[in-house]
């Protein structure tokens, strides 16, 4: 064959790049082309683990596409410390998801702006009585719900427990009894405890946490003042001094995921931040002989001395449904189908323990406890309820249950005023006092350039 | 003659546009920004003049990101400039295996920004990382250094930068070196200079204007620099101990929320920047002048 026989004419090039080009496009647009317009049900959520987004696609997606044949449901997973930054741009743009997941501290200020759409009809159909109070009223304003929570997890202490009985120490309660049972766990180059350096944790949802365990609040209920260089919060900073003696030096450098590795591997007796996913890193990294409850088990938080009992924080975000969604009916139908009883149980199967049923009927189901790891790990399970019963959950970054009506709880978050006080107190060894002035000083320029200054 | 002028204007008209736009405009819509309190997202904003600007003069957390870049951008300039002069001077020597160690030498600038950071930071860690481990095997320390906590934290990020962008100075400085004729060399040999005297009377005197241009690029870059800043520490709470103040920029646009107060730091950097900038043309012309 001769070398002309394969040159193609522009002519023809042209023409055979445009129908395929058109044909292409028809493709895609075949659909609309055909009358039958897709629609795409935009869902962002905070669950990144592949199972987990795998699931909601088998389950909930799957059985909706069946019954909405003209919708398409795309799933986005968001690290929820991206959420915040991502969905406040989206509703900037015009363009925010349908429905969305939202960290209960932001759920306020998107509230006061207008922002969500109730869904009483929903949490009816979902069974009021049945949702677990730690969570059914968290998005209840004027009279109504605008959010449920996905799934209950909570932070606590992961201790080596082994290694506490060896000592004869009971679980610590206060304050006082965390210092001793660290002094007699720090040892041989291994550390009591790792608090995890991330701002998110150590600059807002511990020191939330401490707060709640001390008799704390973030800001006054009337007037909004920031109370940081509060009597409580004075305690509280100088407890953390104290700690920071039983912690590796670096700490504050170093992350959450550090934090559970140093756990697994013997560094430290203690991680300050758990939930059910440090299962995951002991399975994977500890010694095989010691992957199992009798030797890592969760502790509830200790409480400080003007507190009555400890808190953790309840990880748990709610869906709400914003008024820009363009599809606000078929969102809340998405959300039936994802209650439904078996999408539900596969969705918290999907990270046993750490999705906890919001549900108090399945919290003892069956078929819920019949997973092998919840099975294996039932201790950790029997925790949470605990502190369910004890009302010793608040949700992240709450430091009462009333502060869902605060609405600058993520500017807080945002600003590193907390977490420059409390590295400054742990790291830096600075005087308590002066820090605390020096936030409290801070905070209310902030509250007050963000139009939130209620006091005189 | 008119015809020409707007014929010219005509063609320059896409530049103008495109400069416009591109650069002119978002400059002066920052400085506009500014003047606002405006939420990062949402459509509330106030007016509220130099307001951003008095209170950023008074602003602890100001001065503190505003010395930590001082120091970064310094420290990081000169261990630059210290390291790569000497090895551009020993890439322009002829030896076996020069091409293979010019690659080299530029691998750290070429690989993206977020991966030196975590190679160093994997590195540096004082749970697992090589450093220490190296350091406890030679005996030079018994317990693990905490390199990426309050007390190193700075070094760290400083050895990443350093690291990182040295190779910069290298490749600027070797091409002006290539170019320096060899007879110059020669001819101060012939005159009895030694090695020293020659890089002091030839080398130097020859990439004095790449050097002019080193410095003032690099201390730019150094003083804005973000990404790396943010990795090394991102949101941790150890970033208080580099927060520099492009880091404060974004905080306060991203963070804060208060994209009007970001506008205002950026304006800030702008300006000390500029003037940075003329101090150091203004100098450079004069010793110019008196050479």
């Amino acid at each position: 064959m001769t070398r002309s026989a394969h040159i193609v004419s522009r002519r023809r090039f042209l023409r055979t790049t445009g129908v395929a080009a058109a044909g292409a496009t028809l493709l895609a647009r075949a659909p609309a082309a055909l009358g039958q317009q897709v629609r795409e049900l935009n869902v962002w959520h905070t669950e990144v683990e592949p199972q987990t987004v795998k699931t909601i696609q088998d389950t909930s997606i799957a059985e909706f596409e069946r019954k909405f044949p003209g919708f398409k449901v795309r799933q986005q997973a968001l690290g929820w410390g991206d959420l915040n930054t991502k969905l406040l741009a989206a509703l900037a743009a015009g363009g925010p998801p349908d429905l969305t997941h939202l960290n209960p501290f932001m759920t306020a200020s998107l509230y006061v702006k207008n922002l969500l759409r109730p869904m009483d009809e929903l949490i009816r159909a979902l069974g009021e009585n049945d949702i677990h109070e730690a969570t059914l009223k968290l998005q209840y304003f004027d009279g109504k719900y605008y959010g449920v929570t996905h799934a209950m997890g909570a932070t606590y202490f992961c201790e080596r427990r082994d290694l506490r009985e060896k000592k004869g120490v009971k679980p610590p309660e206060t304050f006082d009894d965390m210092l001793k049972l660290c002094a007699a766990l720090t040892e041989d180059g291994r550390y009591a405890l790792q608090v995890p350096g991330e701002k998110l944790y150590m600059g807002f949802v511990h020191p939330a946490e401490w707060l709640a365990s001390n008799g704390g609040t973030w800001a006054d209920a009337r007037t909004w003042r920031p109370q940081l260089n509060g009597k409580s919060m004075l305690e509280i900073l100088d407890y953390l001094q104290q700690l920071n003696r039983f912690q590796p030096a670096g700490w504050s450098g170093q992350k959450y995921l550090d934090t559970q590795a140093a756990l697994a591997t013997g560094k430290i007796a203690m991680s300050h931040l758990s939930g059910a996913r440090a299962i995951g890193y002991i399975e994977k990294y500890a010694p095989e002989n010691m992957r199992d409850p009798e030797h890592f088990q969760p502790m509830l938080r200790p409480h400080g001395p003007s507190g009555q009992k400890g808190i953790s924080a309840l990880d748990g975000e709610n869906w709400a449904v914003l008024t820009q969604s363009k599809y606000p009916s078929e969102a809340f139908e998405f959300l039936k189908l994802f209650y439904k009883k078996e999408h539900y149980l596969a969705y918290c199967h999907s990270v046993p323990i750490h999705l906890t049923p919001i549900f108090k009927s399945m919290l003892n189901d069956a078929a819920y406890l019949a997973h092998p790891r919840i099975k294996k790990w039932r201790l950790w399970h029997d925790v949470m309820l605990t502190a369910l019963r004890d009302k010793r959950l608040l949700p992240l970054g709450f430091t009462r249950p009333e502060d869902n009506l605060l609405p600058f709880l993520a500017e807080l978050d945002g600003s590193s005023i907390v977490a420059d006080m409390v590295v400054e107190v742990m790291v830096g060894g600075k005087p308590p006092k002066a820090e605390a002035d020096r936030a409290q000083r801070r905070a209310e320029e902030l509250l007050t350039q963000l139009g939130h200054k209620r006091w005189s | 003659m008119r015809k020409n002028a707007l014929a010219g204007w005509l063609l320059l008209a896409p530049s103008l546009v495109l400069l416009g736009g591109l650069v002119v405009f978002p400059i002066v819509y920052n400085a506009w920004l500014s003047l606002f309190d405006k939420h990062a997202f949402l459509p509330v904003q106030r007016f509220v003049g130099l307001g951003h600007y008095v209170y950023f003069a008074h602003d602890e957390e100001f001065w503190n990101s505003f010395g930590h870049g001082l120091v970064y951008a310094g420290t990081t300039l000169v261990l630059q400039i210290a390291i790569g002069i000497p090895t551009a001077l020993l890439l322009n020597e002829a030896f076996r295996g020069r091409n293979l160690l010019r690659g080299i030498v530029l691998f750290p600038y070429v690989i993206p920004t977020i991966v030196a950071v975590i190679l160093w930071k994997w590195l540096l860690n004082d749970s697992y990382g090589l450093v220490n481990h190296l350091l406890m095997a030679l005996g030079l320390t018994r317990m693990p250094v905490a390199w990426l906590g309050k007390d190193w934290i700075m070094a760290s990020l400083v050895i990443t930068s350093v690291w990182q962008f040295f190779p910069f100075v290298v490749v600027t400085y070797l091409a002006r070196l290539q170019t320096i004729p060899p007879e110059l060399y020669e001819a101060a040999t012939v005159d009895g200079a030694g090695a020293w005297r020659r890089f002091a009377h030839v080398t130097l005197p020859q990439t004095r204007s790449v050097l002019f241009v080193i410095v003032l690029l690099r201390s730019i870059w150094m003083f804005t620099k973000f990404d790396t800043v943010w990795l090394m520490a991102g949101d941790g709470g150890v970033s208080r101990y580099i927060r520099t103040l492009p880091v404060y920029a974004y905080a306060r646009s991203f963070t804060y929320l208060q994209a009007g107060m970001g506008a205002a730091l950026a304006v800030i950097m702008f300006v000390i920047l500029i003037a940075a900038t003329a101090v150091y043309f203004r100098v450079f012309e004069r010793e110019e002048a008196l050479s």
